[in-house]
């Protein structure tokens, strides 16, 4: 989850604290269509995985992409 | 944030960037460097980037990226997909913008449209005639923009396909898809190759290199338009710097090479003039391929220097003698063999061939040495070398430091004209009187007309001469085309050559005519030949010519300026009469009675 949490907050630009599963572009301003790419390409690096164009379209918040990390075979439980 | 800080700022994001190039380490640092307005007018550079699809992320990491390099950069982004609206509505936010330098990139996808995806629905007739419309309608955007600005244009050419429904037969259809964008592309390189305004960004070129199914990620492409992968965006930008590094006349003119383990392998005082490693075998090839890179740039008009650590007579024996050595002693302006420091040695080299810190590039494999340059003289571009000396041709070879915008002949004699310049200074510290020295080196000034082989040049010469330069008037190539018209200027160039070599055309004299008064308006010379007294020559010219004209006054003009300090006594020293003084302007009068002879050592040929 630390890796997630650090890339979440390097995009995003927001405190490493503040991310919670339930963080969307709904609560955080400089979540925008933008980022939410750069999001995608900085875990596919971070994880060498790749995600689809339809878990692209599906990430509405942190979860979700804890969700599309954990089927990609990444560990995403708090330590 | 105070000055100080922001340089602080601007030195670890540079070091920050060498690590992590990543497009996301831009946008973070982006933040940090906005609060500060260098609003200086040199400084200041207008980017107007025009585009078909997304261009996020364009301007953040050019503004980082200008701001690195001392500029101070403001931005206009064409709206998503209103490329042509903007372009062709000459009260649009562009045309208000005033941009030095404006970026079009259209896919060939929205030019070709659905053509591009079924070409073969057409006649080979009517695909001959698509390339011609998108021709057309290309050049008339570029016009629309070169006429509305006085912007440098940088248009992106067009990608090739990466297959075809036709798949190995493609290229047997007559005007295929394949042939049609390649002669679309070629179209514009030829309707543009004189145009000093518009360039044709090799954008196709820049997709192969790094790999066109590697640079685009489709599904960003299909869920938000965009074309290269977030990580080669600072790569793109990295090309249009190549770009507005010589509009803000940052290029870099004189390379500086270490010897051991850059130029050759190993290290000549310890493995011996045999023992080195440069020739046809590997590791030596790799060294003898980077030297003919060097080389190439010399012959390009790169001047060459060498700093290295070394017994001189080791060294030089390598480079005199050794038989795969590429670079010569000839090719050397400057030659810094010796025990000092290597920043100590640079600033020498620097102050010897009379060129500023930050024209210079260094090469040295050794680390200590590049920190130390880079830590005593920021000014310096001291070059991220890799390890491997496989890379070092390679690495060079991408540097965009060198570029400049127009190529003149002086141009590209200036590494040899330098390397000249040492035998002379050589020889001028074996002969003991300056009288002498003169009379020996057989001066020959050739004074000619302006016509266009030598427009370019004087235009040029303008633009950069500032120390021996008596009004500092800038003019562009129209402004001398015009007086070479009128029949009231008179207007010629000076061609300076001695028995090492010829410095080019160095000189430039502009008259205005009214009636029996000639006013110099621009008498300048470039400062590689002063010191000759060629001045004198030319002037003598001037005085023969007015005399034959039957002029009654000959008057020289002088705008004091902080650099033209050389040519402040130039008049007075020639009996010009101080007349008039207003602010820094200064009018000098000659006595047309008075006797003024050419120096007996100079040859003039006219051609006038």
């Amino acid at each position: 989850m630390n890796k997630i949490k650090s890339i979440l907050a390097n995009v995003l630009q927001i405190d490493e604290n503040s991310i919670r599963d339930e963080t969307s572009p709904e609560n955080v301003e400089s979540w925008d269509s933008f980022n939410a790419l750069l999001l995608i390409s900085e875990f596919e690096k971070a994880f060498n995985i790749h995600f689809d164009i339809n878990e692209v379209m599906s990430v509405k918040c942190v979860k979700d992409i804890k969700m599309i990390l954990k089927k990609h075979g990444v560990e995403t439980e708090d330590e | 944030m105070t000055e100080n800080e922001y340089i602080k700022k601007i030195k670890r994001a540079k070091e920050e960037l060498i690590l992590n190039d990543s497009l996301v380490n831009y946008l973070k640092l982006y933040k940090g460097l906005q609060d500060i307005n260098l609003n200086v007018e040199e400084k200041k550079i207008k980017i107007a980037v025009i585009g078909d699809s997304t261009l996020d992320g364009v301007k953040e990491v050019l503004n980082v990226k200008c701001r690195i390099l001392g500029l101070y950069p403001l931005f206009y982004i064409a709206p998503y997909g209103q490329y042509a609206q903007v372009i062709l509505n000459e009260n649009s936010a562009l045309y208000e913008f005033k941009p030095d330098i404006t970026i079009v990139w259209i896919n060939v996808d929205t030019v070709f449209s659905e053509n591009f995806y079924l070409p073969y629905r057409l006649s080979s007739k009517n695909r001959k005639k698509l390339v011609e419309d998108c021709f057309k309608n290309i050049t008339l955007l570029l016009k629309k923009i070169s006429e509305g600005t006085d912007s440098k244009v940088i248009l992106h050419n067009f990608q090739m396909p990466i297959s075809s429904s036709m798949g190995i037969l493609e290229n047997k259809q007559e005007y295929g898809l394949v042939e049609s964008i390649n002669n679309l592309n070629n179209k514009l390189i030829k309707n543009y190759q004189t145009d000093n305004q518009v360039f044709i960004f090799d954008f196709e070129g820049f997709t192969s290199r790094y790999g066109k199914e590697n640079v685009t990620d489709l599904k960003l492409r299909f869920s938000a338009d965009m074309r290269l992968k977030p990580d080669f965006i600072p790569k793109l930008c990295d090309e249009y710097l190549g770009y507005i590094k010589p509009i803000k006349s940052l290029n870099k003119k004189c390379l500086v090479l270490d010897l051991d383990n850059t130029l050759w392998g190993g290290v000549v005082g310890e493995d011996g003039f045999e023992g080195i490693k440069l020739g046809p075998k590997s590791p030596g090839n790799a060294f003898v391929e980077f030297q003919k890179v060097i080389l190439s740039l010399y012959e390009r008009g790169i001047i060459l220097a060498i700093n290295s650590k070394n017994n001189p007579d080791d060294a030089l024996k390598v480079i005199k003698e050794h038989p795969y050595m590429v670079l010569k002693e000839k090719h050397f302006a400057a030659i810094k063999i010796n025990w000092n420091d290597k920043a100590s040695n640079m600033a020498e080299i620097a102050n010897e061939l009379n060129i500023n810190l930050d024209s210079l590039v260094f090469i040295d494999d050794d680390r200590t040495n590049r920190a130390l340059v880079r830590e005593m003289l920021p000014q310096v571009l001291t070059l991220e070398i890799p390890d491997d000396p496989a890379l070092y041709a390679q690495t060079l070879q991408k540097l965009n430091d060198f570029n400049i915008l127009q190529l003149t002949e002086e141009d590209i004699k200036r590494g040899e004209m330098y390397a000249q310049q040492r035998k002379r200074t050589e020889f001028q510290k074996i002969s003991l009187d300056l009288k002498d020295f003169l009379k020996n080196l057989n001066l020959k000034v050739t004074l000619s007309k302006a016509d266009k082989f030598n427009i370019p040049r004087i235009s040029q010469l303008t633009q950069k001469t500032n120390q021996f330069n008596m009004t500092t008037k800038r003019y562009l190539e129209e402004d001398i085309t015009k007086f070479s018209e009128n029949k009231n200027s008179l207007i010629f160039s000076a061609q300076v050559e001695d028995r090492f070599g010829d410095y080019g055309l160095t000189g430039a004299v502009i008259i205005r005519k009214d009636k029996e008064t000639w006013v110099i308006d621009t008498f300048l010379l470039s400062c590689r030949v002063l010191g000759k007294e060629v001045e004198k020559a030319i002037l003598a010219f001037v005085i023969e010519q007015a005399r034959k004209d039957g002029v009654k006054r000959l008057v020289g003009e002088f705008i004091s300026t902080k650099k033209n300090t050389p040519a402040k006594d130039f008049y007075k020293d020639n009996k010009f009469k101080l007349a008039n003084k207003v602010n820094e302007k200064e009018e000098w009068v000659f006595n047309m009675d008075t006797k003024h002879d050419y120096p007996d050592y100079i040859k003039i040929n006219l051609r006038v």
